[in-house]
């Protein structure tokens, strides 16, 4: 920072009065956001100076402000010819290319700075996505949770990803795993027939593929047939028993058909495989409930909702145990779960998630 | 050409589907004469109203023995919505139809001679109520709209007249459902009326962004539906206030009867739609206290809000308590809420098998019906999704759908062949002994099409109709809880969806040949008689004294 100051007070030790009072009044215009008087001060600088450096970068700084990035190029780029080392030029260039589209005339002078944001940004543009993933994390590191990184991180993995599944489907086209991709991304666009199809094509070639199962189980699932769902993830909990979401499934499975002891049982694996899951323990409970055994049922919500407090599966617990101890006539413990419930529902007309 | 390639697989997967059940127990025809067309009159605006149409009753209006049906039309809607709003109903297209049943089966539509072809301007239809009133022996109607309701009084000699503005009756806004019944135990029959929303066509709008769709229920505001009390002199009294039923607003589409805790008042139970179902417990003293959440009966099993449409308040499991099964949308499934007794319900539609037999169609008209007769109340619901262009937006979701017919093993619902192979939007649904063979016959509309009338096929089985004629209680007997070999059925013409059923009592007694009915009336009367023969049409007449 001092060595910035002493750096710009020895460069303005070089302009001629009458420049160093347009640099000036530029200066305190651009404070006042009065960018049209603050460039033609700049202008002036530059007109008297046109070797000073700072003059074509503070004219090209304030044409950003005004959101004029085609006319700050060019001051930009007068700058660096006057001093080809400026850090600041180097930035405010890159991003001025990069706004309007020029990334990979942008990505050297960013380079030159090492801007990782700005480089993530610009590599995804020129699809050089292992580099943005790099970058995009390293900047991401410096600052965790901001939404503009988690966003462009997302989209340069969402490319990355779509990139390697597009030359898996190129270059091995007949291949499972090209079906199995090009199943998923009919299951994303909820074309189940075409989705199911090309599962089934996978698991033709390859029977012993994993994940495949438990995706068409899903695709089964999503169309309400539960016979079929309830098969393909019984296939994949046979080649993968220590799967605990194919577990999960097929105990959801078995629960929409109504067969709650064999539900309970896949339960009762996955929470043993994966301890602890909210959504597991609260259907333990209702299985549970709906074979009857209600201390069961009682001490799997009970567990949820020593985990979970707030969440809606913690209402659907409180829910739950209200019916519990209204069917054994305690009265006030169902009113008290109640209560919880309509509490974390947010009053007495509770909402369903995404209807 | 997708278009068609889609369709031609759905239905192949449809007519496979259905290959594979149990064979039906219907025929499923048009009876001649019977050429009513549920006039819907969809437009690209996406008025609401155009998808919920139409009830149909089943009464025998002239007492000749046969039961004759009665159709509410939608109207014309034109696009965009003319003001004022007219609807067409003068235009024949757009009436309401009566259709007198002659001996041979079919139909004659005799809506113009008994005095129901004016529906009223404004008013566009949505479903009727069946029930004597006035106790003079002869079924009166009462027809719901978004408009004005009416009352047709039955003048017992084949017409029928518009006596709304003397009776009262005429409510607003827009009424769904309705239904007699006698709340106060005076032997006079009072009506509930259903109200859906505060919505009228010059605050509608379409949802669904660029897919145009019918908008869900939480986009307009909810509203109170309406009791009256029949005052006896052939006027009632708006008791909607003072009963508490209007100190909870809903989307109430159906509505059933029934004394859910045997404390001698019939309660009610209202189909809400997206949102908390309603179950008004009758406290005997002129007053309703709704303790939907408190008896368990008011959302899913996992306390998620359901879109409530149809409805029954019937006994599915023999135990004598009525439960209830409410019709809904697609990844709810229908609720099924059984009676534990002590006023309390719980959630059984996976127990029941209903969960997998529902999680992805849209139920409308609803009966618990023994169609097999033997001994157990099967399941019937007309099916078919509210949004006309559902599958744009879900393809595993159908606009048009096959009714389920579910029989009762045992209280385990399993799906057999509907005897329909074409899929429709259906939406109401009556029950009844349309040739008085002692098998249950299935009237259902749909949108834009001819009813569907399921004829029962028949079978070996005995059974026993009841037909209950009230002194002291009202006429109809309805709210009567009539025991037979073990099967409990409450007496009304209510429920289902927009509809009203036969008001005889059916039972399905299997192999045995003799019966036991046991009838406790709205009066307090307890009447049993024993050994009555099967396979008849018994009227039963309540003592004149206890």
């Amino acid at each position: 920072m001092i060595r910035a100051f002493l750096f710009l007070w020895f460069a303005w030790q070089t302009l001629s009065p009458e420049a160093a009072q347009h640099m000036q009044a530029g200066i305190v215009a651009d404070k006042q956001r009065q960018f049209d008087v603050a460039i033609a001060e700049f202008r002036k600088v530059t007109q008297l100076e046109p070797t000073f450096a700072d003059g074509f970068i503070s004219l090209g700084q304030t044409y950003m402000e005004k959101h004029d990035l085609a006319s700050a190029v060019a001051p930009l780029k007068r700058a660096l010819e006057a001093n080809p080392d400026s850090a600041p030029a180097h930035q405010l260039l890159g991003y001025a290319l990069l706004a309007q589209g020029y990334a990979a005339e942008a990505i050297p002078h960013l380079q030159r700075v090492g801007d990782k944001t700005g480089l993530g940004v610009a590599e995804i543009q020129t699809g050089q996505l292992p580099e943005a993933i790099a970058n995009l994390q390293a900047a991401l590191a410096d600052r965790p949770n901001d939404p503009d990184l988690l966003y462009y991180l997302g989209r340069a993995s969402g490319l990355l990803s779509k990139q390697s599944i597009d030359t898996l489907v190129a270059a091995y086209p007949d291949s499972p795993r090209a079906h199995q991709a090009m199943a998923e991304n009919y299951f994303v666009l909820r074309q189940m027939p075409e989705a199911e199809k090309e599962y089934r094509e996978a698991l033709r070639l390859r029977p012993e593929i994993l994940e495949v199962h438990l995706e068409l189980g899903e695709v089964y699932a999503g169309a309400f047939q539960w016979a079929k769902a309830e098969e393909e993830f019984r296939a994949q909990t046979q080649l993968q028993p220590g799967n605990a979401e194919a577990a999960y499934r097929l105990g959801a499975a078995l629960l929409e058909q109504g067969k709650a002891h064999e539900a309970r049982a896949e339960f009762l694996r996955a929470d043993k495989l994966l301890p602890d899951m909210p959504e597991t323990l609260y259907s333990l409970g209702k299985a549970a409930s709906l074979e009857g055994d209600a201390t069961a049922a009682e001490k799997e919500w009970t567990r949820l909702l020593s985990i979970e407090k707030e969440t809606s599966l913690a209402a659907q617990a409180h829910f739950g145990l209200a019916g519990l101890y209204r069917k054994q006539g305690k009265t006030e413990a169902a009113k008290h779960e109640m209560q919880e419930f309509q509490r974390l529902q947010g009053g007495a007309n509770p909402q369903a998630p995404g209807k | 050409m997708l278009k068609t390639l889609l369709c031609i697989s759905f239905i192949v997967a449809t007519v496979l589907s259905a290959a594979a059940l149990v064979a039906s127990v219907f025929d499923v025809n048009l009876p001649l004469g019977l050429d009513f067309i549920l006039q819907n009159s969809p437009t690209p605006q996406k008025y609401l109203i155009e998808t919920m149409p139409g009830g149909v009753a089943l009464l025998d209006y002239n007492n000749d023995g046969l039961l004759d049906i009665f159709l509410v039309n939608g109207g014309r809607i034109t696009s965009p919505m003319q003001t004022p709003e007219t609807f067409d109903r003068h235009d024949p297209r757009y009436w309401n139809r009566l259709y007198r049943q002659n001996k041979d089966g079919s139909f004659t539509d005799v809506t113009e001679q008994a005095g129901l072809a004016n529906a009223g301007d404004g008013n566009y239809g949505m479903g009727v109520a069946v029930g004597d009133y006035d106790n003079d022996g002869y079924p009166d109607l009462f027809v719901t709209n978004y408009g004005k309701n009416i009352l047709y009084h039955n003048n017992g000699d084949g017409t029928f007249s518009d006596v709304t503005a003397k009776a009262g009756v005429a409510g607003g806004g827009w009424s769904v459902s309705a239904g007699f019944f006698d709340y106060d135990n005076d032997g006079k029959l009072d009506l509930f009326v259903t109200r859906y929303m505060d919505w009228d066509t010059k605050h509608s709008k379409d949802c669904g962004g660029n897919y145009h769709t019918y908008c869900p229920p939480e986009e307009f505001p909810s509203t109170t539906s309406i009791l009256y009390h029949n005052n006896g002199d052939g006027t009632f009294t708006d008791v909607s206030q003072r009963s508490g039923i209007a100190a909870k607003k809903g989307r109430a589409l159906g509505v059933a009867f029934a004394d859910y805790d045997e404390d001698g008042f019939t309660d009610i139970f209202v189909a809400n739609d997206g949102m908390q179902q309603y179950l008004f417990h009758n406290n005997g003293n002129g007053t309703f206290t709704e303790l939907g959440l408190e008896a368990g009966a008011a959302l899913s099993e996992d306390g998620r809000r359901l879109s409530g449409m149809g409805v029954v308040f019937q006994d599915y499991d023999n135990d004598g308590r009525p439960d209830v099964i409410v019709t809904e949308l697609p990844r709810e499934i229908y609720g099924v809420y059984h009676n534990d007794g002590g006023g309390s319900f719980s959630h059984r539609s996976l127990e029941t098998g209903l969960g997998v037999l529902s999680s992805g169609s849209s139920g409308w008209g609803v009966g618990l019906e023994d169609f097999d007769n033997d001994g157990w109340k099967d399941l019937f619901v007309a099916q078919g999704h509210v949004l006309d262009n559902v599958e744009r937006i879900d393809p595993s979701l159908h606009y048009l759908e096959l009714p389920l017919v579910a029989m009762n093993h045992n209280s385990r619902f399993e799906r057999v062949d509907s005897g329909s192979a074409t899929p429709v939007a259906g939406r109401g649904a009556a029950f009844g002994d349309l040739n008085n063979d002692g098998w249950q016959d299935v009237v259902m509309t749909y949108l834009g099409g001819h009813p569907q009338v399921f004829m029962n096929r028949g079978g070996k089985l005995h059974w026993l109709v009841v037909s209950l004629r009230g002194t002291r209680s009202n006429r109809d007997g309805f709210g009567a809880r009539v025991k037979v070999n073990g099967q409990t059925r409450f007496a009304t013409s209510a429920g289902s969806y927009a509809s009203s059923s036969d008001k005889r009592l059916h039972y399905g007694l299997g192999a045995a040949e003799k019966a036991k009915v046991e009838i406790v009336w709205p009066s307090g009367i307890h009447q049993t008689l024993d050994d009555v023969h099967a396979d008849q049409f018994l009227e039963v007449r309540e003592p004149e004294k206890p």
